[in-house]
């Protein structure tokens, strides 16, 4: 049905794709173990408004960086919502798999008017929310969910089944793996990490990916139209852009054509929503009388519908905000004295950490020893998917600083190599009814050979102890040095009682303020 | 009893008797220690190789050669937590000389293999000379049979199995649980699983690990040695030049050589006694041949 060629749409597509796979790109860039010379890899935050909004709400300051988004903001001002269309991964994504799911279907679909209006709720609680201290921003901002899902269930995804379709043995059996052995073992040398990477959460954020993806057989990217807040922001603004939808009621059908294929589920020749328009071209491309047009002018008054939350929506989301805000300050779990995570070398005070935080997973796709993990609610239930240390998948590098380099929002402040190998994120403790050198009385000190501390924070001293045997034995039992111990929880990681570690890092003597 | 059963048989009683104290023609006579200092790492490596006859004794055409240095931490060479890159070149070189086909580099790090592997400055110098650099994956562990007092099998990378020649180039360090560690306890390095279960009777573990697996020589690196606080170290203080490197076919006599040479007495060493009571070579220094040289 397209009537001639659809410059404009290839054009965007041709955007859609450059900024995916620049995303990506530094994505994995960021997770590439191998890359020595490390730098900054988390640009497209910077410019997400929704982020500078949220964080000034939250933390009353603005870091500098994110001015950067008021670039696409004012864009949207000319351009209308040209960010979604144009620029997002995240639509991108969802875009591919509408169209993907729609392939030769040319039906028109209906709006959602209700559900459209989901996300400037969802907007205004996650303000409001921020406002009262609790910022749950992360949680559905579009960066943050790509960043979170990829790295911690799409991609470590990938690598399994990668690795599973090449390990040992696996190629005599299939000739797609003995093909493209080469491939992989050029991937392997450049972009996957030796030891796939294990996430205790991979289950959770996985499916929750799934679904949204998923979501767009039902509406065309269900997730855009209908949740995100940052979408919200940028159609709050967009309705005063300067590009402007025109059709020629003159020429035009009637014919739907323009509905079949619109990205936002509407029929433009007749209920162009201005709010709700990614200017993805759709239309205007394949309009068989040519009447639809795009024309940079000032809104008429009263030229577009637009999207009306009402009084009653806005009151009920703005109390229920303050409500919600209020909720997990008053639980007690996240902020209160005593608690047995670690938090990344860097980490500023537990308050403003959650304040800062969006739970992008930036500093566990750094994380090259796989010992950032998203949290399910040992940070209380507002710390959902904030990074905690788990020495169980890994250990901090001593020589390593990556995931202070990385966090967008500074809730891991930047530090110098020198600076993170003094930062003190926890403390080793002998647990002396497993550790072996206690419990069963003979010589073990694999924690002992791999406290990278050069003054050694964990030693020896030699003492008599009965044995398992009920000798009397001379044994070299081991004991931390609190001083010089900074957690880095390669001591845990590595100790070889397979049960229950004989040694464990808690944030007990942790240098960042805690409690207040 | 067929011929070759019986030679097995012969040389199994003859080995015995060497143990027994019996002055019968053990190991320990045949194969030379050499023992080569001067100021480069490289130099002294080809000298040591060329006094116990040369790398063509222990590699033929068209062999493939693994090379297993300690590669274990992420530390900078000046560390001496990992083998001197310098060494490696000039092993690679010579296993390249004497016509092998194909020679890796390989190790199962402690650290994360990635960053051990560039920050050691191995990676470089391996791949400047043309050999393979290769990590260890866990998909390709095999479980081998060590058959020994203690340690009876455990999982190894085949990689390490399906070479021609094997050749180890140890660090001599401090090691805090097995009291130094050389060329027998760099031989971890094959092993995948948790192999910390292995430090309980460490130096009867070490000792049948190396008395399970065939090396076909032994150059231990002992230019730089960590004196203390290893075998991760971290404090230059704790580095001393020796400028020495140590090189034989009996992993085990190379050992007791480096022990000498370390400063410690063999019998702090809880691997050389087990070693010696497995028969895999002298333990008296004064009954190895020893060809010293200084450049």
């Amino acid at each position: 049905m397209i009537s001639k060629y659809p410059k404009k749409k290839l054009t965007r597509i041709f955007f859609q794709v450059v900024f995916l796979v620049v995303f990506f790109w530094l994505l994995i860039r960021t997770g590439a173990a191998a890359t020595e010379t490390f730098k900054y890899s988390d640009y497209f935050f910077y410019f997400d408004p929704l982020l500078l909004i949220i964080n000034l709400f939250s933390t009353h300051t603005i870091i500098n960086l994110f001015l950067l988004s008021l670039i696409p903001l004012a864009l949207t001002m000319v351009f209308g919502r040209f960010f979604c269309g144009w620029v997002c991964p995240m639509g991108t994504i969802h875009h591919f798999f509408s169209w993907l799911f729609r392939r030769g279907e040319k039906k028109a679909e209906e709006v959602e008017h209700k559900l459209m209006k989901l996300k400037y709720v969802i907007l205004t609680l996650i303000l409001i929310m921020a406002l009262f201290g609790t910022n749950i921003g992360g949680w559905l901002d579009p960066f943050s969910i790509l960043t979170r899902s990829t790295s911690i269930a799409v991609s470590p995804s990938a690598n399994y089944l990668i690795e599973e379709t090449f390990k040992e043995g696996a190629e005599e059996s299939g000739i797609i793996a003995k093909g493209l052995k080469p491939a992989y073992e050029f991937s392997k040398k450049n972009i996957l990490p030796n030891k796939p990477r294990k996430y205790l959460q991979s289950v959770f954020i996985g499916i929750i990916f799934f679904l949204l993806i998923a979501a767009n057989f039902y509406k065309r990217r269900f997730f855009c139209n209908y949740l995100c807040p940052l979408g919200a922001l940028y159609g709050l603004f967009s309705r005063f852009s300067l590009l402007n939808l025109d059709v020629d009621k003159g020429s035009c059908k009637k014919c739907n054509v323009c509905s079949s294929d619109c990205t936002y589920n509407g029929s433009p020749y007749q209920d162009y929503m201005k709010s709700e328009c990614m200017v993805c071209y759709n239309c205007e491309d394949s309009c068989p009388p040519d009447s639809i047009n795009t024309k940079f002018r000032f809104p008429v008054k009263g030229s577009v519908n637009k999207i009306d939350l009402g009084r009653r929506r806005i009151t009920g989301s703005l109390i229920s905000g303050i409500f919600f805000a209020s909720l997990p300050r008053i639980a007690g779990t996240s902020k209160s004295r005593t608690h047995n995570f670690e938090r990344p070398p860097g980490s500023v005070s537990e308050v403003d950490f959650l304040d800062r935080c969006i739970r992008c997973g930036e500093c566990m796709q750094a994380c090259p020893t796989n010992f950032i993990q998203p949290a399910l609610f040992e940070a209380g239930i507002d710390g959902l998917w904030t990074p905690i240390l788990e020495p169980l998948t890994g250990y901090c590098e001593y020589e390593c600083n990556r995931c202070t380099l990385v966090c967008p929002t500074n809730a891991i402040e930047t530090l110098s190599l020198e600076d993170k190998k003094n930062f003190k994120i926890g403390i080793a403790v002998v647990v002396k009814d497993r550790c072996y050198t206690y419990a069963d009385g003979y010589n073990c000190a694999v924690c002992e050979e791999h406290c990278p501390v050069p003054d050694k924070a964990i030693r020896f001293r030699e003492v008599d102890v009965w044995n398992f045997e009920g000798k009397l034995v001379k044994v070299k039992q081991i004991y931390v040095v609190p001083d010089l111990c900074i957690g880095c929880g390669i001591c845990e990681n590595v100790c070889p009682r397979a049960d229950a570690p004989g040694i464990v890092n808690s944030a007990e003597e942790e240098q960042r303020e805690f409690d207040y | 009893m067929k011929r070759r059963e019986f030679i097995k048989t012969s040389v199994a009683i003859t080995a015995t008797a060497g143990i027994s104290g019996l002055p019968l023609l053990s190991s320990g006579g045949v194969d030379p220690v050499s023992k080569v200092t001067g100021e480069s790492p490289y130099g002294i490596t080809k000298k040591g190789v060329e006094l116990i006859g040369g790398m063509k004794k222990f590699i033929s055409k068209q062999d493939i050669v693994m090379i297993k240095p300690n590669i274990g931490w992420n530390r900078k060479v000046e560390h001496a937590a990992n083998t001197n890159p310098e060494v490696l070149k000039a092993v690679i070189e010579m296993a390249f000389d004497a016509g092998a086909k194909k020679v890796i580099v390989m190790d199962n790090s402690c650290h994360k293999s990635e960053d051990t592997y560039r920050r050691s400055g191995i990676k470089e110098a391996v791949e400047k000379s043309g050999a393979e650099i290769r990590f260890s994956d866990e998909n390709r562990l095999v479980v081998h049979p060590f058959n020994g007092e203690k340690l009876k099998k455990w999982p190894v990378f085949r990689d390490h199995l399906e070479v021609d020649k094997f050749i180890n180039v140890p660090i001599l360090k401090h090691h805090s649980s097995s009291g130094l560690t050389i060329g027998m306890k760099n031989l971890y390095g094959i092993l995948g699983g948790r192999r910390g279960k292995l430090h309980r009777n460490m130096g009867e573990n070490i000792a049948d690990l190396a008395n399970g697996f065939k090396t076909d020589l032994t150059i231990v690196d002992a230019y730089r040695i960590l004196t203390k606080n290893g075998p991760v170290g971290g404090r230059l203080s704790d580095v001393e030049l020796k400028k020495t490197v140590i090189c034989s076919k009996n992993i085990f006599e190379a050992d007791v050589v480096a022990v000498d040479l370390f400063g410690k007495n063999i019998d702090e060493i809880p691997f050389i006694d087990a070693g010696f009571r497995r028969g895999m070579g002298q333990k008296d220094i004064s009954k190895i041949n020893i060809k010293t040289f200084v450049i």
